[in-house]
């Protein structure tokens, strides 16, 4: 297992499309600290959320860059490391010989699910560890007391909680990654799992926002998506937040019993 | 008596409402070299993907080195295998893929015969260019090396000179000789036939997805040979030639002759023409494997 782990990991890390994945979640933390920083918001503009308080402290920045990237592009680019892992090397003829070798469908699978888990936590960690750099030199290592937005945090609140909500974040792509993946081993086209993991998310953000759905949202992968806002105003993880955790686990299960279930019945013919 | 290398048993696919292999049965002994032989269609590539595992079959049974094949099954360590074309990640050199491919098996570079791997693959310094800008015939040399580089017990081959120019093509029949002199087993698919003509001992015939002949490539086209000679005179050289003592046959196929032998040179049969004073312009052996396979699939 092992080997071939470390073998999907180097094609991962040798392929461009991963440094420019990784790159520009780097780079956009970045961009959006100079712009903070040549155009602060304007207290009396009545602005709020996440940006018009990261001027405050540095250590607020990645909270914003977290909270701004992972509604779209994070899921974007998970659900590209997860959509294309199998159907990528189908697509180049590829998958064929990588499973000529004495190495078993499962082991295989296995692999390439922890290398798409693993660089879609890393992209988090891009966003969360460039944002955070980025604001300390912008703005200083410091706390933030903004009692109008009832969030005062001295510095190591703020880095545990950011830490949380970092693996909080991480974890909720599990969902989109899993089905990503699923869709993965069915399809020779790496635009199909790609396409997938998005429109799992999509769909369940437009479905979350139909009230009258009632009990059936709180199902729904993404519904607990943002529930982190709560580490950054006084009061801790709470059950929210739990059951976010916990309602990413079914999902996960059963896209990758799935996946595993078809990919080692299926015949090869690509 | 030793048990065959590979071993196809009552093999059976059907993808949807297609009957791709039929109740499939032949086998391969130690040190063959056996040609896989069918018109598009026949099954062939589905019988070699059941073999090394891609494709599970309905029914029947098929064994390699002694083993039911299975996905990932440890016997496959000691398999080369290409299936139509070469393929490899585009965006990695030819060596890191090779490379990757190896170690991905949990064995170390250094135990991979990468000499003889990288001296068939003769990519000189490409073989550390991205694999996205290899031509065709490039891939396919790259594909072969792959297969080699576990000095493989027994080569899988569908293909294998597909995109290969002459020169490259003569390359692959003289290592496939060369394996089979070390030991090794050889069961490839050709369309071409002249060259399985050349490279193998045995053949196995296969059409609309059942066995149609297996054997010895001599047993299948005939003890006899056959040559096309083209000659000054036709007249008389049809009345030499059926004086000849091993001349079993004298056709006339404007503007020459077709002839069959059996157990007479071609050179005794120029030599007599020329003692009668025919002049002799051409002499070309008959792909008689071309014509037994066309016998045998009913194909004009």
């Amino acid at each position: 297992m092992v080997a071939v782990f470390r073998t999907e990991l180097v094609k991962q890390l040798r392929r461009p499309r991963t440094y420019v994945a990784l790159g520009i979640a780097a780079v956009i933390p970045i961009i959006l600290t100079i712009a903070l920083k040549a155009n602060p918001p304007n207290p009396a503009s009545g602005e709020e959320g996440f940006f018009a308080l990261a001027p405050n402290s540095g250590l607020f920045v990645p909270v914003a860059a977290l909270r701004f990237m992972s509604r779209f592009f994070l899921v974007l680019l998970a659900s590209l490391f997860a959509g294309d892992a199998v159907s990528s090397d189908a697509s180049w003829g590829n998958l064929r010989y990588l499973l000529v070798r004495p190495v078993t469908r499962p082991r295989l699978l296995g692999a390439k699910l922890g290398v798409s888990a693993l660089f879609a936590v890393l992209a988090t960690l891009a966003i969360v560890v460039v944002g955070l750099v980025a604001g300390v030199i912008a703005f200083g290592w410091e706390g933030i007391s903004v009692p109008v937005a009832g969030l005062s945090q001295s510095a190591g609140q703020l880095v545990g909680n950011l830490a949380i909500a970092t693996v909080y974040v991480a974890w909720g792509l599990a969902a989109v990654v899993s089905f990503g993946f699923f869709v993965s081993t069915l399809t020779d086209v790496p635009a199909g799992g790609v396409g997938a993991g998005i429109g799992l998310y999509i769909v369940s953000q437009i479905l979350d926002a139909i009230t009258s759905l009632g009990s059936i949202r709180y199902a729904l992968p993404t519904h607990y998506f943002d529930a982190w806002d709560i580490l950054f105003f006084g009061r801790g993880p709470n059950a929210e937040m739990l059951r976010g955790v916990l309602l990413q686990i079914p999902y996960v299960l059963v896209f990758c019993a799935l996946a595993f279930w078809r990919f080692q019945r299926k015949d090869i013919l690509s | 008596m030793a048990e065959p290398v590979i071993a196809v048993a009552g093999l059976t696919k059907r993808f949807g409402p297609v009957l791709a292999v039929d109740g499939l049965d032949f086998s391969v002994d130690e040190g063959q070299v056996c040609g896989l032989l069918g018109p598009n269609g026949a099954g062939k590539s589905t019988t070699l993907r059941v073999l090394v595992g891609l494709v599970f079959a309905d029914a029947g049974q098929v064994r390699l080195l002694g083993r039911p094949v299975r996905p990932g099954d440890a016997v496959l360590a000691r398999a080369g295998t290409m299936i139509e074309e070469s393929a490899f990640a585009p965006y990695l050199s030819g060596a890191r893929n090779l490379r990757l491919w190896w170690e991905a098996g949990g064995r170390r570079w250094e135990d991979a015969d990468a000499e003889t791997a990288l001296a068939v693959a003769d990519l000189g310094s490409a073989i550390d260019r991205k694999v996205k800008t290899y031509s065709q015939g490039m891939k396919q040399r790259l594909g072969l090396a792959r297969a080699l580089l576990s000095a493989p017990d027994v080569l899988v081959l569908d293909e294998p000179t597909s995109g290969l120019d002459p020169g490259e093509m003569r390359e692959v029949r003289q290592l496939l000789r060369r394996v089979s002199e070390r030991g090794a087993t050889v069961l490839l698919s050709s369309h071409l036939l002249a060259e399985v003509e050349q490279v193998c001992d045995h053949v196995v015939v296969m059409d609309k997805g059942k066995l149609v002949a297996a054997g010895p490539v001599q047993q299948l086209i005939g003890a006899s040979g056959s040559v096309y000679l083209e000659v000054t005179n036709v007249r008389r050289a049809t009345s030499t030639l059926k004086k000849v003592k091993g001349v079993t046959r004298v056709t006339p196929e404007p503007p020459g002759l077709a002839v069959e032998l059996d157990g007479v040179k071609r050179s005794e049969v120029v030599a007599a023409l020329v003692h009668a004073g025919v002049g002799v312009e051409t002499v070309t052996t008959r792909h008689r494997l071309e014509d037994a396979f066309l016998g045998l699939v009913g194909e004009e």
